[in-house]
């Protein structure tokens, strides 16, 4: 017994030393994203399923450009020339000498071959394009209907497939249309295509007998875009949500996280001396409101409902210093607000500051009153009690809710918060099947207009747009009368990302603006800014001053690829 | 034909067709009547019925593959819910829409024909290959801890009963009732935040996983090595999590036994304290707790959800927990299928071994 005993604890202690803490290889750069092992993770990256890592994209599949959102400038990577020609076509020369880890070359054929894919899938970016035409061995001219800057950034934000694996579906591809018999069946084949390996053609490329469930690695693809200035040998890629990677940067082993942490993690990292990066996300949690619910389709009560939030301490309740007031109230971060409204109507607009004597007068101005509760009443008789939604799961937007709700309620509103399931709550928004509810406004995307389509499309009548039948969401009527006069805000939101002349978008945008502010179809509460969780003891990259990280913190155009794609990125004890 | 009374009476003894071919057979050989057919088709049945019951209730979750998923693409890319939804529709060969009757058909004729289909979210990819990459993982671990368990809590358990009243039956009493208060979760938390990130005795990032990568699965000893290894942390939160459990009932077990009549008989006839323990009272004692867990083995599938979660120790349980949230109504079909199976298996052989343990069960049943 003692000896069975003895054996079973040296067999414990012996198997816990085999894990004796180790210093993380040097010259390996530690970052996670989520992924799914094989069979059901795969190198198809067209395809659900598969192996993309993300923002990590960009390192075994490169962009043509990132766009930095500090001077509104496309800096080219894989693409080295590229613009609109006389034709209002848009012509990208890639750069040459750069080839895929198997050996192939990357020329247009690439681009091509991704661009067809795109067609077979029926990707947005086609709805612009008539064509495409290969000029040169490195030059691709994408045929327009008309100019569009929402057809430039998709075209340039796009990740290079090699021909080499994908070349023979997007070349049948091109040879058919929609309608042809053999259509759905070559979009099957591809959905199900599983390349034997991967093929990079960026600076590292991944090692397919690494892929665990706890990581991968990536080794040097010296051939590959960019490949020629990294400091690295290799990336280890974590795999695993925030609180499957929580322990490992608290354990110094992982060195960059693009996860959102809460604020009591965040503090726990700045104890152990690693950085908390914020750069604007563009989007955060606002209040909507069911327009079909009388009297919330008022916009005096829109209005109230916006001078008797505290924005600051609701952000600050949510999530520390990362939940940032919105200032300006356009719908669009301020950052947008800033970058593309002129001086005069930023001085114009509302902002909302927390004022409860101007809720009351403006409630009081449509004939409501107090009951002896201090309740508010509308002009019907009818208190102001309202259900407000929120997605349970989500510990910021739920914090969000919680305290928007107390300070209403403070006020005289009787609103009362349910949370709800994170994947139903989107479900019950567009099918109208709420009061008040906690979603998303903004969009992480540098074009100001699509920002509106959080409120005027997707949680308004997205259903009927996806053929999903019904789904009016907010009940919100698109076409509105504002001090500027009638426009259709959904019309403006599409015409404001057409065409290349910025004067005109921004004349459009500045449209969207004011009445979105004068209107409040859905009350922005606060931008969410990232809290990137970077070890600077071992990842050297510039201070937070520095202009990259202006950058949008998720998604194309995300900083720290941007600086691993131009050389920057680097070990601290270099 | 017809009887004294009037009434009508069905004469089969010489009818023909299939209803009453098997009603003779039945009448020749009564194998209805047999305990362990009666038992098998009531598995067969009840699994058909859970897998019935399974396949309408996932379709009532909220949101289906194509909105989780767009949701997903949303959250993290930040593009617009058009791009979002022209990518999804496109990469799943599923239609959302299509009537629950024709899918059940679908899918129940497929069963029959023992093929359990193709991931919706992962087009292309075999069900029972995706199964077979992640089932062996949890019954290897939980399996594992589940044996050491039992086997440490019926030693305990008896030496608690043995020594009932002494400080060790206290202490023991103490710390087992300490264990089975403590859910699964929190130790797999304890282990990792105490000697992971505190005490740094072992590295939380290369635990994880199921074998070190690089190694080739088979029989060699150093990817042996390596799956104990990876396999260990979450075999100690499971024996940890249930061996409370197990202690417990195998000292209230062995109390009740200890108090047999025929236990005194042993005394009082002189035999040595050695075979009493383990021929009258070790034996009675342990009986129960086999069959117990006989059923615990068919749960033990269902129970590696968290502890995989948290050292990222991809089993069964991963596999089940990921289709649920992606709602990949096949992979959970699959999942829940080969769940059912083995709960149901394994209460299939419980009740047919206690028949051979104790007859009496047995004969009742055939009463």
């Amino acid at each position: 017994m003692c000896k069975r005993t003895l054996l079973l604890l040296t067999f414990v202690a012996l198997s816990l030393l085999a894990f004796a803490p180790v210093q993380a290889q040097d010259n390996t750069l530690n970052v996670a994203w989520p992924y799914q092992v094989p069979p059901t993770g795969h190198f198809n990256t067209f395809a659900s399923g598969g192996i993309t890592l993300g923002q990590y994209m960009d390192l075994h599949e490169p962009p043509l450009a990132v766009l930095m959102w500090a001077t509104g400038d496309y800096a080219g990577m894989v693409a080295e020339e590229f613009g609109w020609d006389e034709d209002g076509n848009y012509v990208i020369k890639m750069v040459e000498g750069k080839s895929w880890s198997d050996g192939s070359a990357m020329t247009a054929d690439d681009l091509m071959a991704t661009f067809n894919i795109f067609r077979l899938r029926g990707d947005a970016v086609w709805a612009n394009m008539t064509g495409i035409e290969k000029v040169d061995d490195s030059t691709v001219k994408f045929h327009m209907d008309s100019p569009s800057s929402l057809a430039e950034r998709i075209i340039l934000t796009t990740n290079l497939r090699p021909a080499s694996v994908f070349g023979d579906i997007a070349d049948r591809a091109a040879m058919m249309n929609p309608d042809d018999d053999g259509w759905d069946a070559l979009l099957q084949e591809l959905t199900e295509f599983r390349p034997e390996s991967p093929v990079s053609g960026g600076p590292y490329t991944i090692l397919p007998d690494t892929i665990s469930e706890a990581n991968l690695m990536m080794e040097l693809n010296p051939g590959g875009f960019a490949g020629d200035i990294q400091h690295y040998d290799m990336v280890r890629m974590w795999n695993g949500e925030t609180e499957v990677v929580t322990p490992l940067v608290a354990n110094q082993e992982l060195h960059y996280i693009t996860h959102g942490i809460p604020p009591t993690t965040e503090e726990d990292f700045a104890n152990r001396g690693i950085d908390i990066v914020r750069s604007g996300m563009n989007n955060g949690p606002g209040l909507y409101v069911n327009h079909a619910v009388y009297p919330l389709n008022l916009v005096e009560v829109r209005q109230a409902i916006a001078y008797a939030i505290d924005r600051i301490q609701n952000g600050v309740v949510s999530l520390g210093e990362s939940g940032v007031a919105v200032e300006y109230m356009t719908g669009m971060s301020d950052g947008l607000s800033e970058a593309w409204l002129s001086d005069e109507t930023l001085d114009s607009l509302n902002t909302y500051d927390y004022d409860l004597m101007k809720a009351e007068e403006l409630l009081t101005s449509v004939g409501f009153s107090r009951n002896d509760d201090g309740i508010w009443v509308d002009d019907n008789g009818d208190t102001l009690s309202f259900e407000l939604t929120f997605p349970q799961e989500f510990a910021d937007w739920s914090a969000a809710a919680e305290n928007a709700v107390s300070q209403l309620n403070d006020f005289g509103f009787d609103i009362s918060a349910r949370g709800v399931q994170f994947q139903q709550h989107p479900q019950d928004i567009y099918a109208s099947n709420f009061e008040m509810a906690i979603r998303n406004w903004g969009l992480g995307d540098p074009i100001p207009g699509r920002s509106y389509l959080q409120a005027y499309n997707r949680y308004n009548g997205q259903g009927q747009m996806a053929g999903e039948g019904a789904g009016a969401g907010m009940n919100f009527d698109n076409n509105v009368d504002y001090s500027g006069g009638m426009v259709n805000v959904f019309d403006l939101s599409n015409q404001s990302s057409q065409g290349v002349d910025k004067g005109a978008q921004a004349e459009l945008v500045t449209q969207l603006a004011v009445s979105y502010n004068e209107l409040l179809p859905a009350i922005p509460l606060w931008e969410r800014y990232t809290n990137n969780a970077l070890n600077r003891n071992f990842i050297m990259v510039p201070d937070s001053s520095d202009s990259v990280f202006a950058n949008f913190g998720g998604g194309a155009d995300n900083w720290m690829t941007t600086l691993i794609l131009t050389g920057v990125t680097a070990p601290a004890d270099m | 034909m017809t009887s004294h009374s009037g009434d009508i009476q069905l004469d089969t003894s010489g009818a023909t067709g299939p209803v009453h071919a098997v009603q003779r057979l039945l009448t020749k050989y009564p194998i209805h009547k047999n305990y362990n057919v009666r038992v098998f088709v009531q598995a067969i049945l009840t699994i058909w019925a859970i897998m019935s019951f399974t396949f309408v209730l996932v379709r009532f979750m909220p949101g289906n593959p194509v909105d989780i998923l767009i949701e997903q693409i949303l959250t993290q890319e930040g593009i617009s819910y058009q791009e979002a939804y022209d990518r999804v529709a496109a990469s799943f060969n599923i239609d959302p829409n299509a009537s629950m009757l024709d899918q059940y058909l679908d899918w129940f004729t497929d069963l029959l024909r023992l093929d359990l289909g193709t991931s919706i979210t992962s087009p292309g990819t075999r069900v029972v290959d995706e199964i077979a990459r992640f089932l062996p993982w949890t019954l290897f671990a939980v399996g594992s801890g589940l044996l050491i368990s039992f086997v440490l809590g019926i030693v305990l358990g008896m030496m608690m009963a043995y020594y009932r009243d002494s400080v060790l039956d206290h202490t023991l009493s103490l710390i087992s009732s300490f264990f089975t208060g403590v859910p699964n979760y929190i130790w797999g938390l304890l282990i990792i935040i105490g000697p992971g990130i505190s005490w740094r005795w072992f590295d939380v990032g290369a635990a994880r996983g199921t074998y070190d990568p690089g190694l080739t699965p088979g029989l060699n000893a150093a990817f042996i090595a390596s799956v104990c290894e990876h396999a260990l942390l979450p075999i100690i939160t499971y024996v940890l999590a249930t061996l409370g459990g197990w202690m417990l009932s195998m000292k209230s077990s062995t109390t009740s036994v200890l108090n047999d009549d025929y236990v005194n008989v042993a005394e009082a006839r002189g035999l040595k304290d050695r075979r009493i323990i383990t021929s009258y009272v070790g034996r009675n004692a342990a009986l129960p707790l086999f069959t117990q867990l006989s059923i615990s083995v068919g749960f033990v599938l269902g129970s590696g959800v968290v502890i995989e979660e948290i050292f990222v120790y991809w089993g069964f349980g991963h596999y089940l927990f990921a289709s649920i949230v992606v709602r990949d109504y096949t992979a959970i079909q699959g999942a829940v299928l080969v769940l059912t199976t083995a709960i149901v298996l394994s209460n299939l052989f419980a009740d047919l071994t206690y028949g051979l343990l104790d007859p009496r069960v047995r004969i009742s049943g055939e009463k």
